[in-house]
């Protein structure tokens, strides 16, 4: 668990404190993301935790230990840091980058060897790529390479300061997914500083929004920040789509699920029909329980009841872990304008755009 | 060059005596570069501690490297003597300016972002130096000695004039024997094996920065 209890920096020459009186609580094995626009003092906040900057006033404690109780570099060869700009030493290949920490550490050989082929497999790095200088990899490649540098002494808290803020936005998504991958892995304590809202919606089990001077104007569950900003600058922030972004955080699991205009095999054309009007459609499904056929629209059912009309397969089909997002794209680019959501070949139910708008305003 | 003034035969009676010289010319040379490198980096150690001292010691070398060569040994004579330390200490003193500008300049271009992540994975200051930053600084630190080997062997020769000088003793000798054969020879095998010596050195400490920076020749690779 990391603190900051009323920490203060100001620095020389300049009369706003860049972070001022903050105090900030981080749990044992949680992602915070500390996120605002630049000047907020989020870095600042940052490299305080590791002394790369010491505060003005006020204190941080680590596990209820003051930090400087020791001396800076014991401190940090027990904290993790990761940089935007990577800082691979390019006079060692990528293994003895990797290895840094532990080398300090005076691990043994074998101990380090082991280590480096346990933490290429860990960020997805191809082992003979260890043999290469960092002038050799791409720039995922070595964001990567900073991430296992940073994991190579298995630090209990990792400090990553815009990492992946300077790779383009495919391989971005790559490494934000790995990172949560690995996170559900090792549940290390993780500070992660970003100016993207939706890299700190996307990453945080808690969002820390400063604005200027390092003001904490509200700590929380992204879900929760979404749907009540704390005040306007929050608000201003979060953007004008803080609704949709929400439907990214809530699993369509959250939604007591419909059945929909869904009729029986052998139905009637009138039982179709009446389903139909119930719903407020102009088609409907074939199914019987957790089967489902199909779907047609109402200009294809004759008289003579459903098994004689050709049925539409659902193309979209959800899982109980899709998100509210994946949902409503799944809405709005279908025929039926509804997700219907499966549970492996399972159906469960389904989710319309009336529900997800009813989510976003709740 | 007439066969008049080039005394062959001198050159072949006198191969001991050449190649004692030479080897003593490498030695003088090898002394004050590696001590000029050895005080240089620990300014150099001292001016990034404290960079107010850049200064004040660029200023001092570079008073130094202008002091004339003879004017220097000449003023030194009387305190150290006709010696091997005379010789050195001018030698040296010419090697600090652009070793301790090159060390400086070399540490001073490691990117900041490795420094960065160097002390905040926990390197000390002096693993730091040591560890990264001289390391990185290597391809400009033996441009420096490079360009001060060449210059001191350039110089070894003036030495000469205080009793050492390797191969300068025959350019010496060969001045007061000036308009015989055996003066010039012994002017032109003393000039010509310091020159060929220089270029040797310089290729050989080539060698040595590639092989000391693997790092940099893969990066040409690619």
């Amino acid at each position: 668990m990391i603190e900051l209890i009323n920490v203060t920096r100001t620095f020389p020459g300049v009369e706003t404190p860049a972070v001022d009186e903050l105090t900030l609580q981080i749990n044992e094995g949680e992602l915070v993301v500390l996120v605002g626009p630049s000047g907020c003092g989020k870095t600042t906040t940052l490299r305080m935790i590791n002394r790369l900057i010491e505060p003005t006033s006020g204190s941080i404690l680590i596990d209820g230990n003051p930090i400087d109780a020791v001396k800076p570099h014991q401190l940090r060869r027990r904290i993790g840091y990761v940089i935007q700009q990577v800082g691979l030493f390019p006079h060692k290949t990528v293994g003895e980058n990797i290895a840094t920490v532990p080398e300090l550490l005076n691990w043994k050989d074998d101990d380090i060897a082991a280590r480096l082929a346990q933490l290429a497999a860990t960020v997805k790095l191809e082992p003979e790529l260890l043999d290469r200088y960092p002038s050799e990899l791409s720039g995922g490649q070595r964001q990567r390479v900073g991430v296992a540098r940073a994991l190579a002494a298995d630090p209990p808290i990792l400090l990553m300061d815009e990492p992946f803020a300077a790779v383009d936005p495919i391989v971005r998504a790559h490494l934000q997914a790995e990172l949560i991958a690995l996170q559900d892995r090792l549940h290390k304590t993780i500070v992660f500083v970003t100016h993207d809202i939706d890299e700190a919606i996307k990453l945080g089990d808690r969002i820390a929004i400063l604005s200027d001077g390092g003001h904490l104007e509200q700590y929380g569950p992204p879900n929760e920040i979404l749907r009540d900003p704390a005040n306007l600058f929050v608000a201003d922030f979060l953007g004008t789509d803080r609704g949709i972004k929400r439907l990214s955080l809530i699993p369509v699991s959250a939604i007591d699920l419909d059945r929909g205009p869904v009729v029986g095999r052998g139905a009637s054309t009138a039982a179709a029909q009446t389903a139909m009007t119930d719903y407020g459609t102009d088609w409907f499904a074939v199914g019987e329980g957790t089967e489902l056929d199909g779907w047609a629209s109402a200009a294809d059912l004759g008289p003579d009841g459903v098994d004689k009309v050709k049925l539409e397969p659902f193309r979209t089909m959800l899982s109980p872990k899709s998100t509210l997002k994946d949902a409503l794209d799944a809405v709005v680019s279908s025929h039926t304008s509804v997700a219907a959501i499966f549970d492996g070949d399972r159906f469960l139910g389904m989710i319309t755009a009336d529900e997800i708008s009813a989510e976003i305003l709740r | 060059m007439t066969a008049a003034l080039f005394s062959w035969p001198w050159v072949f009676d006198h191969l001991d005596d050449i190649w004692a010289q030479t080897l003593e010319h490498l030695w003088l040379t090898t002394i004050a570069v590696t001590v000029g490198l050895l005080i240089s980096l620990g300014l150099s150690a001292y001016v990034l501690h404290t960079r107010k001292a850049y200064g004040p010691i660029t200023w001092t070398t570079g008073v130094l490297y202008t002091i004339p060569s003879l004017a220097l040994f000449a003023f030194l004579v009387p305190i150290t003597g006709l010696s091997v330390l005379t010789a050195e200490i001018g030698l040296v003193s010419y090697t600090l300016l652009i070793l301790i500008r090159n060390i400086v300049a070399g540490i001073d271009g490691v990117p900041s972002s490795v420094l960065e992540a160097a002390v905040g994975m926990g390197y000390t200051r002096r693993e730091l130096f040591i560890g990264v930053q001289l390391p990185l600084a290597m391809p400009i630190i033996i441009t420096g000695v490079r360009i001060a080997a060449v210059t001191t062997i350039g110089l070894v020769t003036v030495t000469a004039l205080i009793g050492q000088g390797g191969l300068g003793f025959f350019i010496l000798r060969g001045l007061s024997l000036l308009f015989s054969p055996i003066g010039t020879t012994q002017i032109v095998v003393g000039t010509v094996l310091s020159v060929v010596l220089a270029l040797a050195v310089d290729l050989a400490l080539v060698g040595t920065q590639r092989a000391l920076t693997p790092w940099a020749r893969s990066k040409e690779a690619v």
